[in-house]
Parts: structure tokens; sequence; C-alpha cells
């Protein structure tokens, strides 16, 4: 028997469906995710987590925004660069020799690091981006090598001793050596949700689909409008952006940079984390970003193995790597969404034979 | 001299760029009021929803005795003998485990027996419970005029709301079309004023005004002694032919003829050896093609399709659609980092156009499809599709019909003249279906080894003894 008047739902369903409209935004996720980072960085500047455990969490940060540059690069433009390191260490140098030498506000320094940067890539694009194939790769690898050893035999960047700052001032934060729980991590992760929001608005809208087309087709992009030059420029533009101020907060935050760090295993690095991770979604780039950059220091440092032997860390996301390209192209994230429908389906499964077994197979 | 024409053709864009805001303003109160419409009826659901529990208390106090022990206890009732069945087999089926045999026994009859006790036990219990209500005649009539003048007072509050929010809609539609009929008269001023800056200019540039007077009125397309060589190979050898606007003109010719090459030349993927070709705009401007830029073609007004589908296969059918209007989006990068009120205004309408395109070709069950693992047939029918978004005057069909079976064919010939009718565009095509050529163009070039061979209509070339030659090989 059915009444006229049956309410749909009621009582918290109705308040689910509600919020459903905003839990479906796709800057929803990313908001949680920088509140709560800045939680747990305020949790723990309280002193109740070692600094040694919380120090891991922001340049594992600040290699998520290189990489989400590199996932609109390789992801989406379809070009690979392998010069991210020798921008990061340009980045990280060019505003420690700014704020010491010349005195300028480190402010300033870091607008004229990021049109630096952009100068730069201009120039670098026009030349590589003009021919077809891997040159942009073949180019900027080149250019690393000689960025890094201009940093290894340069008296401007301090050499082989590395550049030291005794303490760098950004927007009212002082940070040095001595200092523990250093504030700029909170500005690393508000400009760390904004550059994934810059991300999302750019792969949801015509510059992003653009570079998809020319990616998959470059004579129907052609076809339709879109100039192959200009996108793929900017792709590259926002890629060496991102890497250089990647490079700039890496030095505001420990005020030490050494000519080490900018070698080519970290533009390997890079690469592995977008691979990893998955090419086109930015939370797989997150996942792949911890298990490269992050599983070292959290997890790999433990095992007396990989304490000997410093660098048999890489050995481990070359293997992860071959293993996601024969096995997931999709990526990590394809991989999650795989075993969440597996236990879905396992779950079923169990159920119905926990049925059958105490009910009996056949309806009498 | 030279000068002067870049101030021409400098202007000349500005001026498709204010008409182009134009059209867009005009069509954008559409879209908003639409939008607007969905907003309103999802506000009316909500509050019938919120209002629906009070009236459903009401509703199940005004009814009569028996139907309301039936509506308390029905469901309640099904579950216990779900739940009494459920245990009877539990029971067997465990007894059977038990004792290896599928035999019954005393023992279990007794336990069944117990159990189906229980069940009556509950269910008389039940009954009892919601039996205690027993209105007399008096309360129930004053429940059920309680019940119906609240579902009234319901139904009028809807009513008045709905009202409201049509009104608070008509405000804001024409608060926006008020807003969009200012920016309108700024708009046309500016035109004027640029149009009339055009009409000084062009009456002192000559070249132009020549080559306007050379090309008749009613040719869109002047294909003039045009050659493309590759090394020592000539492709298209001192071709010339002229398109009209408004037909379905076919180029026909054994494989290796150069027809596809004619095509990458007008679309200038290739840059022609010799020759030109004049191109009447919308503005019935002449221009020659040789010097645009490849991804500048299509804002002439000339989309092209490609031989094998050459769809973006990482994005949605939609997405498609959206790729096919790049050319049209004036918001730039900056509008689309931090997705301005601008950008959003231009998307909806541009996806407006796109769901309408869809639809009108039957495609919109596929929009949220990706093109990997659609029929052969659908690939080529959203090629088509996209080529629509852009308002084009002339379309370039490469080999539309390849690889389609005859059914599909069939229905092709009927959309590409539906598309010439209805969107008043120029179709230029390829193919080696001649059935399709010869039913439905209107206007015949066959080509052979890059050299014309005949020109007419369809049962011209039919009857041409060259053609049969150059088809059946002589004689």
């Amino acid at each position: 028997m059915k009444l006229k008047y049956t309410p749909k739902h009621t009582g918290f369903k109705q308040f689910r469906l509600k919020m459903k409209t905003w839990t479906n935004h796709p800057y929803f996720p990313i908001l949680v995710l920088g509140f709560f980072l800045i939680l747990i960085q305020m949790i723990g500047s309280t002193g109740l987590i070692r600094p040694s455990l919380l120090n891991f969490l922001s340049p594992v940060l600040i290699r998520y925004m290189v990489s989400l540059g590199f996932l609109l690069l390789l992801g989406y433009a379809g070009l690979a660069s392998l010069g991210t390191a020798g921008f990061m260490g340009l980045g990280s140098y060019m505003i420690g020799y700014l704020f010491q030498t010349s005195g300028m506000p480190a402010e300033l320094a870091f607008l004229v690091g990021i049109a630096v940067s952009l100068g730069l890539g201009v120039m670098v694009g026009f030349i590589s981006l003009r021919v077809e194939g891997m040159y942009l790769a073949i180019v900027t690898l080149g250019l690393a090598e000689i960025l890094k050893n201009f940093f290894t035999y340069s008296p401007l960047t301090g050499a082989t001793d590395g550049m030291r700052l005794q303490f760098i001032k950004f927007l009212g934060i002082t940070s040095s050596n001595t200092v523990v729980y250093n504030p700029i991590n909170y500005i690393i992760m508000v400009l760390m949700v904004l550059v994934m929001i810059w991300m999302v608005n750019i792969i949801n809208s015509p510059t992003g689909r653009a570079m998809l087309s020319i990616k998959n087709s470059t004579s129907a992009a052609q076809a339709m409008g879109i100039s192959i030059m200009k996108y793929r420029l900017s792709a590259f533009l926002i890629a060496t952006m991102l890497a250089v101020m990647g490079g700039m907060l890496g030095m505001l935050r420990t005020t030490t940079s050494f000519p080490g760090t900018w070698g080519i295993d970290l533009s390997l690095n890079v690469l592995a984390a977008v691979v990893i991770g998955g090419t086109k979604n930015i939370w797989g780039v997150l996942i792949g970003t911890f298990i490269v950059f992050g599983l070292k220091d959290l997890v790999l440092a433990r095992i007396p193995f990989f304490q000997t032997f410093s660098n048999a860390h890489l050995m481990f996301s070359g293997a992860l790597i071959i293993l996601v390209v024969m096995f997931y192209p999709g990526g990590v994230i394809r991989a999650l969404e795989d075993i969440k429908r597996l236990i879905i389906k396992l779950y079923t499964k169990i159920l119905t034979s926990w049925k059958e077994y105490t009910y009996g197979k056949s309806v009498e | 001299m030279a000068n002067l024409l870049n101030r021409v053709s400098f202007l000349e864009r500005k001026l498709n760029a204010l008409k182009y805001q134009l059209e867009l303003n005009e069509s954008y109160p559409d879209v908003f009021s639409a939008k607007l419409k969905e907003k309103s009826q999802k506000k009316v659901e909500e509050l019938k929803e919120k209002e629906s529990h009070e009236l459903l208390k009401l509703e199940i106090d005004a009814l009569d005795n028996p139907a309301y022990l039936k509506y308390m206890t029905e469901e309640q009732l099904n579950q216990l003998e779900q739940s009494y069945d459920l245990k009877k087999r539990q029971t067997i089926t465990s007894y059977y485990r038990k004792t290896g045999q599928n035999q019954t026994s005393e023992v279990l009859e007794d336990d069944l027996k117990k159990i189906h006790s229980t069940y009556e036990q509950q269910q008389k219990a039940m009954l009892d419970a919601y039996g205690q209500r027993q209105y007399t005649k008096e309360t129930l009539s004053a429940n059920r005029q309680k019940y119906a003048s609240a579902e009234k007072a319901h139904l009028e509050r809807i009513a008045i709301y709905e009202k409201h929010l049509e009104e608070f809609n008509q405000k804001k539609l024409d608060d926006l079309k008020s807003s969009l009929n200012q920016k309108k008269e700024v708009l046309k001023s500016k035109i004027q004023s640029i149009e009339s800056k055009l009409k000084a200019y062009q009456a002192s540039t000559q070249g132009k005004q020549h080559l306007k007077t050379e090309l008749p009125e009613d040719v869109i397309l002047r294909i003039d002694h045009l050659t493309m060589q590759f090394g020592g190979l000539k492709a298209v050898d001192d071709l010339s032919f002229d398109v009209k606007r408004g037909e379905i003109f076919g180029l026909i010719g054994p494989n290796g003829a150069g027809k596809t090459t004619v095509f990458n030349c007008i679309t200038q993927f290739y840059k022609a050896t010799e020759g030109n070709m004049y191109y009447r705009t919308r503005l019935s401007d002449v221009i020659t093609l040789n010097h645009v830029k490849v991804h500048d073609v299509i804002k002439q007004g000339i989309v092209r399709t490609f031989q094998n589908v050459e769809l973006i296969w990482e994005l949605s059918i939609l997405d498609n659609m959206l790729v096919g209007a790049h050319s049209k989006y004036r918001s730039k990068f900056f509008d689309h980092s931090f997705q301005t009120r601008r950008f959003k205004r231009e998307e909806s309408i541009i996806r407006a156009k796109a769901i309408k395109i869809l639809s009108d070709l039957g495609l919109l069950p596929y929009q949220h499809f990706y093109p990997l693992g659609l029929p052969y047939g659908v690939l080529k029918k959203i090629e088509l599709a996209r080529t629509l978004m852009t308002n084009p005057s002339l379309i370039i069909l490469d080999e539309p019909a390849a690889g389609l079976n005859d059914l599909e064919t069939e229905q092709l010939a009927h959309t590409i003249k539906k598309i010439q009718k209805e969107y008043d565009t120029t179709i230029f095509l390829v193919e080696h279906d001649m059935g399709l050529v010869m039913s439905i163009c209107d206007t015949i070039c066959a080509i052979s080894f890059g050299k014309k061979l005949a020109i007419g209509t369809p049962q011209v070339i039919q009857k041409d003894p060259v053609v049969q030659q150059a088809y059946l090989g002589g004689e």
C-alpha cells in the first residue's frame, strides 16, 4: 500500500545529498589535503612530532610541485625534459646569490627568479620545439649539464663547497640552519594548494584540451586552429617556472645548496614520480612523489641494506618504473582503482558463498 | 602599400572579433535562462521534499482503521516472514550437514514446529500493537479535513514559490539583457567606426579591389594553375577549377591521382610549389590562401576532416566537439588559469552549441563516451559534427565513406545533404564510392596523375570518354 506523499530521503541521508554538491567540486579534495597538511604542521611544531619526521614532508611537497609541472609537460603536451634538476638548482642559487651579495629583498628576488625562468624557457623552447621528436630532452639535458658544471666550478656559487647563507628573510619569516620548526613550511603548503588548483583549472580548460590534442594528433590539432608551437611552449614554460620556483622554495627552507644535489638523478626521479603515479592524474603524481622521494627517508632509511648503499633507492624506483610501464601504463592510481574493483568483487563472492553455506543451495 | 594592407587586415580581424562577440552576447540569454530554470526546478523539488515529511504524518492520521493497520504492518510482516523463511532453511541445512543425509526426522520436525510457533506469536503481537489505534468517525473526519487543508496550503505555497522564482528569474534575465544591450550599443558603434575606416582604406587599396572584381560573386574557392612537386614527382600538375558557393563539389580520380594532395595544399599542410588559391570569406573579401598559416585556415572558415579519423582519443566526444571550437574561444590563458566568469560564460555557450549539433546528428547518446571502441561509422559522423562547431563556410571532406558499409553510406549521404542545407555551407569532398558521389554532388571534377580530365555535372562525367578510359583502362 502506497501513500501519496513519501519523502525520498530523511535525516542524515538528506544532509549527505546536500553536501554532495560541495564534495563533488574538484577543489574540495585539494583544500582538504591542504587543511590536513597545515594541521599536521601546526600540531607537529608544538613538539608532539619529532622534527626529523616532520622535516621530511616539505621537501617532498616541493618536489611534488615540480612534478606537477612535469605532469603537464609529459602527460598533456607529450614532451619530456631532462633539465628539471638544472632549473631547480638555478632557482636555488639565484635567490641565494641575489639575497646575499646584492642585498635584494628575498620577495623581489623570488619574482626576478620567476621572470628569469620564463625568459630562459622561451629561449630553450624556441630552439628545441621547432623540430619534431625528442629534441627538447636532448637540449635540456645539455643545458642541465652546463648548469651543473657552472655550479661546481664557479666562484659565484661557492664551487664544490656549495652556498651557505647565514639566514634568509622571506615575507617576515627568518630561516637559518638553527631553526627547528620552520614556518616557511606553511608558505610551501599554501603554494602547493594554489599550484594544484591552477593545474586542475588548466587541465579542464581549452588550454589543457589543446595540449592533449597536440599529443594525440598534430594534424587534427592544426586543422582545428591550435598553434602547436604556442601550446608546447606554454607547457614547457609552466614546467620550467615551477621547477625554478621549487628550487627557490628549497633554498628559502634550508638556506644551503650543494652542486651534487642538482644532478641528472633528480631529473630522472621527477620523471619516475610522474610515470609511476600516473601521467594524467594529479593525485597519482602525489602518490608517485611520495613513493619516489618520501619512501627513501621514511621507510628505506631504516633498512640496513639501503643504509650501507646510499644510492640503492634509485634501484628501487627504477624497478618500480619497469613494473609500472610493463603492467600498468596508467600508473599506480590506475592500479589502485583496479584493486578497489577487485575488493568489491571478492566481497560479493564471499557473501554469496556464505549464504549458500548457511541456507542451502536450492530454494524449497 | 604593404603597410596599408597590413593595417586593413588588422582592422578586418578586429571587426571579426567584435562581430563574434556580438553573436556570443546574443546567444547568451537563452543559455542563461535554461540554467535559471534548472536551478529553480531544483529549488521547488527541495521544498516539496521538505514539506512531504509533515504531510505524510497527517495523511497517516487521516487513514481509516483497517487501512492504517495494513499500511503500518505490511512491510514489517513481510520482513518477519522473510526472516522466518531464512531461519527454517538454516535449520534444515545445518541438520542435513550434521547427519550427512537429506532425510527428515522427528527431531527436525519438532524444531521446525517450534520456529513456526514463535513466528506466529510475533505476528500476533505486531498486529495487536498496531491495532490499538481506534479512531471514532468524528476524529477521523476531523483528521481528514486537517489533512485536506494542509495539502491545499502546501500546493498553494508551492505555486506561490514557483511564481516568485519565475519573477526572480525574469528580473535577473532582464538585468542581463539590459546590460548586454548596453554592451551591444558600444560594440555596434565600434563596428560602425571600423567599417567606415575600412571603406576609406578600401578606396585606396587597389590590389584588393582588383582581386574582388576578378573572382565572380558566386565562386567561393578558385584553384588557379596549382602545381605541387615532391622532388621529381609532380603530384598535382597545373590544376585549376572553381567551387561555387552552396554546392556539393566532388573530386574524383583513381588511386594516387593527387586528390588528397590538393586538399593538403588548400588547408596549407603542404605549401604549393606554384599557383594560387583564391578564397572568398564570409565578409566577401577575397584572400589568397598561400600565405595563411596552417592553424589560421580555420579562422577563414575552412574546416577539413581526415581520411583516417583523427579524433582526440584521450578526450570524451563532447570535449572533442569543444576542441573543434577552439579557434572560437576569445578567453585567454589568464581566464583559463583563474576560471573567470568570462570564460565560464563562453564555455557554457559553446557547450550548449555542441550539444545542439550532437543531437541534430543523432549522436547525443555518445556524448560522454571516449572514441576508442565506438563503431567506425559513428567516429566518421563525430568528425563531421566537429567541423560544424565553427560555422564554416567551406567544409572539406577527405573520403567520408571510406570503410563504411552500404547502409552507413546511405545515412552519410543523407547527413551531408542535411548539413549543406541547414548550416548554409559549401561542401568539397574526395570520394571513391561512385554511388555516393553521383547521388549527392552538384559538380564533379575528375583528375588523373594530377591533371584535370573533365569537370561538369554527374551525367556529363559519366558519359565522358576520357574519364571512362582513366577508370576502366581503355576500351
